[in-house]
């Protein structure tokens, strides 16, 4: 039963950890940027949860139906007026402008939200179910299920839709894509705004979980990292499948070394991921 | 009245960054015919075309189709008065389907579903091995299926002008041939080409008229018979000797 326990918890964090990870790793496959504003973005979708709650008694998944649009403009408007003009830079480049973005946003929500802790507790709270000895807390498995509902959405967007196809397209062949009339730059900051809104999606499911601080954008950014480099860069299915495997690993390690360690081991995994297959569980080698 | 030429350029050069490789290309691709471009290897054949489709900028000189300039044109704009550029090496998107690349063939044309479904038939009917691995993945297809998808992805841009770089690069001349009928009854039915070939042979004996690129400089033109005919052709493309 322990054992299931550990399964099932995760399937669940995983399932989260995907949440996270996806709109990094779209925006790294499609745009080549190693996006770290993507932790702080998790942040403050939480913050606007949170603040949606406390101050308007909007319950958290009205707030999701918020944050998508608002954050996908957000993210839409900073790669059109700042990314796009070092988008074909060195990676180098891209990451700076990513890590200087960062420090401005993380720090405005210092300054503004405070580094303490906080916590969105839902009154009343919803529980938890079992079946025989596993136990789930239903905001969790809401959570997760709202993580997987916006999965695949992402997917039927990027499969079903004609922008959807283009995004695609400009991963695959940049030139190719421009031939067939593609807009670059606005795909670019379409998939970026994509990016940005599951970003704030997740940190709105994040709220209900963990506790919210600007100081944990960073382990959030880190679990994004982790998923890519595991599952393989760019494509959804991949993005599950780091994000279990994460989870998986994180579980089984804190039950049999305690969870102090869960981190050091995930980021061994990490390391001997990149050695022994860079290109991930799912990712495919060779295509940009 | 129908315009004569489809494509006119007077003195157009462009290259990449510092590096000039066309030095003044005079060029008109008649309207309603094969045309062929041939010349040895660096001669700038791919890069006029890459020029003509406006994925690299033109430096000067004037690049007309159908009365309009499109010298400072991109490559949405150019798409849209019906120049469409199939590229050398196919460039599909290979983890794509091969219905998404005639797909994204279509993406600059904005037309309802109805006819985006009549143009992938069009295409299936040309091509019946793509209609029966219409699901599978560009890039699992073999080199002969590849060229067809490139193709056909090419003609779901509505091509008024249909530029081909490097056809037969790398198929069997069984291949060639099935491409050429195919390429020979698209022209029948209208559709201006503008053919670079490595082949000189297969283009030559295809096309209407061919113009002979060296040096960054149309060296040569006439009729692709003509061409056959001329020594200096032959000698230093076809491997005929001087007698």
């Amino acid at each position: 039963m322990f054992a299931a326990q550990i399964l099932i918890n995760a399937l669940v964090l995983g399932c989260l950890y995907a949440c996270i990870a996806i709109g990094f790793s779209l925006v790294w496959g499609v745009l080549n940027v190693i996006n770290l504003i993507h932790g702080s973005f998790i942040v403050l979708g939480a913050y606007l949860a949170w603040s949606l709650y406390q101050g308007f008694h909007v319950s958290p998944w009205y707030a999701l139906v918020i944050a998508a649009p608002l954050f996908f403009v957000f993210g839409y408007v900073i790669q059109r007026i700042v990314l796009n003009r070092v988008i074909t830079a060195p990676v180098l480049v891209t990451l700076t402008m990513t890590f200087g973005l960062d420090l401005i946003l993380n720090n405005a929500m210092i300054y503004y939200f405070k580094a303490d802790y906080r916590k969105l507790t839902l009154k009343p709270p919803m529980g938890s179910v079992s079946i025989f000895d596993v136990v789930v807390p239903v905001d969790r498995l809401v959570a997760t299920i709202a993580a997987l509902a916006l999965t695949g959405i992402l997917y039927l967007i990027l499969r079903r839709l004609r922008v959807g196809r283009a995004i695609v397209a400009v991963r695959l062949d940049r030139d190719a894509a421009v031939l067939m009339g593609v807009d670059v730059n606005a795909i670019y900051a379409i998939a970026f705004g994509l990016g940005t809104a599951l970003a704030g999606c997740a940190g709105v499911l994040m709220a209900l979980i963990f506790p919210i601080s600007p100081l944990t954008s960073t382990a959030y950014l880190g679990k994004a990292f982790v998923v890519c480099v595991l599952g393989g860069l760019g494509s959804v299915s991949g993005a599950l499948a780091g994000g279990v495997l994460l989870a998986l690993i994180e579980g089984v390690g804190s039950a049999m070394f305690g969870p102090a360690h869960a981190t050091t081991l995930s980021f061994v995994l990490l390391i001997v991921f990149l050695i022994l297959r860079p290109q991930g569980l799912l990712g495919r080698k060779g295509f940009e | 009245m129908a315009e004569t030429n489809i494509v006119e350029l007077k003195g157009l050069r462009a290259g990449y960054g510092e590096v000039q490789v066309l030095w003044g290309i005079d060029l008109a691709v008649p309207t309603g015919e094969i045309t062929a471009l041939i010349g040895s290897n660096g001669a700038g054949k791919t890069t006029l075309m890459r020029a003509l489709s406006g994925l690299i900028p033109v430096q000067s000189g004037s690049y007309l189709s159908g009365g309009v300039d499109l010298s400072t044109a991109n490559a949405v704009t150019i798409l849209s008065h019906g120049i469409v550029h199939v590229p050398e090496g196919r460039r599909l998107f290979g983890a794509m389907s091969i219905e998404d690349n005639l797909l994204m063939g279509a993406y600059s044309r904005r037309v309802s579903s109805t006819e985006l479904k009549r143009d992938l038939n069009r295409v299936y009917t040309t091509f019946p091995k793509l209609f029966e691995r219409r699901y599978q993945a560009a890039g699992t297809l073999s080199g002969g299926e590849q060229q067809m998808c490139a193709i056909g992805r090419g003609l779901m841009g509505a091509p008024k002008l249909l530029m081909i770089d490097e056809l037969s690069l790398g198929l069997s001349p069984l291949l060639v041939e099935q491409l050429v009928a195919a390429l020979r009854t698209l022209n029948a039915e209208g559709m201006s080409i503008l053919l670079v070939e490595q082949d000189v042979i297969t283009a030559l004996d295809l096309c209407h008229s061919a113009f002979v690129m060296d040096m960054g400089r149309i060296v040569r033109s006439g009729s692709g018979q003509d061409l056959l005919a001329d020594p200096i052709i032959g000698e230093a493309y076809l491997g005929v000797l001087k007698s």
